[in-house]
């Protein structure tokens, strides 16, 4: 009784001591500084990836106000090329954004010319310059002294319709000198032109979309009614970049299904989707919000990519496989977040996103966390798993729910021939197809290990078993006889 | 006596012509009714441990979202559904079954499931994703089995003939459904009263 009456208040003493320890921290805690999803998809916390630095405007490059700035891009060597459109003119400056140079027009037959209203920009690894002038219905090809090299306009071909406006809004270009253009208003994909600009053929449409409900309306009118309503057509694409193998990463505008495309030279999607959600930016949102429209794309080395939702402005960051990197940005007044952001392009390791509504770029500086990550992915790819490893388990001790990083640590493990701590690994990282290769290893070894003993085991059972039964019938015998 | 017990539904699953008959017109219905409550309370069991322990590769359960008393009501409410409906419509269709001789049967064909699956949750923890097809036929195996002693038990029980039993079992199905389209009806109507009374008393409260 006095036994039973001490040990509750001990119990209750002890109770009150974990509540002081505990409620007082779970007020105190912050908002998490950012976000990943888990293999459940549930929203888990994560440190931030990327720090936004600096926020740089027109002024501070020495190039007045930007208007309306549309798009960017940055060479190999780490030259910026800001597209500002508002002003009509493009605005060349270093990696430091000091600038060097102001292209506001061009020489076109012995006159003056200047842009329309321009939407795209792609300068090439000897710095050509090409510019999606969509005011004017036309591109603008630009040796890098900004002398006039060619124009092509609106392409004549059976595969365009009479009515057909040629609006050119982005443009990529790959190493052969063709060019890929997404043009307004067309949905048959990105158009494609020849070295000398002349049109050859659309690649990469997107699949239409059936809503059931209206399909079955369509079924039920009449002709004349249909013919009044809106057609089924695939939807638009919203932007496109090319990587160093000349492939071609796209998004899309919908609002369903795969909204990130890796075209390959026939305009087959081949992205690997192998991640725990197919990449596309926010899998949670709330349901006035609407899914993640994405307006940009960018990828670097590595196959890493990162896309751009305009709804939330957050930058998403992928690797080849589809696993979900980092997340960072957002909409909003403080610093690293933005108005309305339009475009993203690497510089370096560091990230700059451009503000269509602010006319400013934001400077993205990775983190530790950031470095370790980006560079852990890049030893991956090259095959250099042991340093993977090594980076992944630093990545996993700054944040323990990035998943992707225990199938890093996994594979690595695998090859060392580690397969019981492998399967453990995978088995973290939700990797079925992976943990059942280490297992299948492991198992093999351990059987191989054991067998010997189990068959020696059973051998020596088999023989004792017969050996006892064998007694046991001569005594029985022995004793039927005696009962007879 | 009591070897018996754990003799006859094992005799059942391999003989259920003879033993569903057995069941119905020679044995104590009493303690039949308790084998079967404890055949259900197993089979609830194994679909505890099944969602808890099978292995990780057959294993697509939440570990956090685990709830053991919604795994047993998993197995228990299609049963006393499948009972009720099936009672419900075999009265109107001259079945000679009574209430509680369609659950012992119906409880009783359940038994493949546990003999089954059982096993394969230990065993499938040592599997690899080839072989998990053995996981999924046995599975499969389990479910046709029970079915098939299902339609015999049902066929005994009533006194059907086999074309009938079949349409009995169909519309059992449909049964099924329209109650559980039912008692959603009845537990959001609740639902909706209820929270219709309360919002009554807060705002009473709140103004007086």
């Amino acid at each position: 009784m006095m036994c039973k009456r001490i040990i509750e208040r001990l119990l209750s003493i002890i109770l009150i001591l974990v509540m002081c320890m505990v409620l007082p921290v779970s007020h105190v805690q912050a908002a998490p500084p950012s976000y990943q999803y888990s293999y459940w998809g549930d929203t888990v916390a994560a440190p931030a990836a990327y720090m936004a630095t600096r926020i740089i405007d027109g002024v501070m490059m020495g190039a007045g106000a930007l208007q309306e700035p549309a798009d960017i891009h940055v060479t190999d060597d780490q030259e910026i090329y800001i597209l500002d459109s508002g002003n009509q003119r493009v605005i060349i400056t270093n990696h430091r954004f000091e600038l060097i140079r102001i292209i506001d027009g061009f020489v076109n037959e012995g006159r003056m010319d200047s842009f329309n209203n321009p939407q795209g920009i792609f300068v090439t690894a000897d710095k050509q310059l090409y510019i999606a002038d969509t005011g004017n219905q036309r591109i603008v090809h630009l040796a890098s002294d900004g002398t006039l090299l060619n124009i092509v306009r609106s392409p004549e071909s059976e595969m365009l319709l009479s009515t057909f406006v040629f609006q050119p809004a982005r443009i990529v270009v790959d190493r052969a000198g063709r060019m890929y253009v997404m043009t307004l208003g067309v949905f048959d994909g990105f158009m494609e032109f020849n070295v000398d600009g002349t049109f050859t053929t659309f690649i990469g449409a997107n699949r239409v979309y059936v809503d059931p409900i209206e399909y079955l309306w369509k079924l039920l009118s009449t002709r004349e009614q249909r013919s009044r309503m809106v057609q089924f057509t695939p939807t638009e694409f919203t932007n496109l970049d090319i990587d160093a193998e000349g492939f071609i990463y796209a998004t899309n505008g919908d609002q369903w299904g795969d909204n990130v495309k890796k075209l390959n030279a026939q305009g087959t999607d081949i992205l690997r989707r192998n991640g725990y959600f197919s990449p596309g930016g926010d899998i949670r949102y709330a349901y006035i919000d609407g899914p993640p429209r994405l307006i940009d794309i960018d990828v670097a080395d590595s196959e890493i990519y990162s896309v751009l939702d305009a709804k939330k402005g957050r930058i998403f960051t992928y690797n080849g496989d589809g696993y979900l990197l980092y997340v960072f940005g957002g909409i909003g007044n403080r610093i690293g977040e933005f108005h309305t952001p339009v475009a993203i392009e690497r510089l370096g390791d560091h990230f700059l996103v451009l503000d269509k509504g602010y006319g400013e770029i934001t400077l993205f500086e990775a983190t530790e966390y950031g470095r370790v990550i980006n560079e852990a992915v890049r030893s991956y790819y090259q095959g250099d798993e042991e340093r993977a490893s090594r980076l992944f388990e630093q990545a996993v001790n700054m944040n323990a729910n990035l998943e992707y990083a225990y199938d890093g640590i996994g594979k690595s493990l695998l090859r060392q021939g580690e397969y019981q701590e492998a399967a453990e690994y995978f088995k973290r990282s939700m990797d079925r197809k992976n943990y059942s290769k280490a297992y299948q290893l492991y198992r093999k070894e351990t059987l191989r290990e054991v067998f010997p003993t189990i068959m020696t085991g059973g051998v020596i059972l088999l023989a004792v078993f017969i050996a006892v039964r064998r007694v046991l019938k001569s005594r029985g015998r022995k004793r039927v006889v005696t009962f007879e | 006596m009591s070897k018996e017990l754990f003799r006859f539904p094992l005799y059942l699953t391999v003989h259920p012509y003879k033993a569903f008959w057995e069941l119905k017109y020679d044995r104590n219905q009493r303690a039949s009714l308790w084998t079967a409550i404890v055949i259900l309370a197993l089979l609830s069991l194994t679909s505890i441990l099944q969602s808890q322990y099978s292995g990780f590769l057959v294993n697509f359960n939440k570990p956090e979202e685990l709830n053991s008393f919604m795994e047993i009501v998993y197995v228990v409410v299609p049963v006393l559904f499948f009972s009720i409906a099936n009672w419900s419509l075999t009265t109107l269709m001259d079945g000679e079954g009574k209430f509680v001789e369609i659950f012992i049967s119906t409880c009783f064909a359940l038994l493949p499931l546990i003999l089954i699956n059982l096993p394969w949750i230990w065993l499938s923890n040592y599997l690899t994703f080839e072989e998990t097809a053995f996981y999924y036929f046995s599975n499969s195996v389990a479910a046709l089995w029970t079915l098939y002693l299902l339609f015999v038990g049902n066929m005994t029980v009533h006194q059907f003939t086999p074309s009938k039993t079949v349409l009995t079992l169909l519309l059992t199905v449909v049964a099924m459904g329209f109650m559980a389209f039912l008692c959603l009806l009845f537990f959001s109507l609740v639902q909706q009263i209820a929270g219709f009374v309360i919002t009554i008393y807060r705002e009473l409260t709140l103004r007086g």
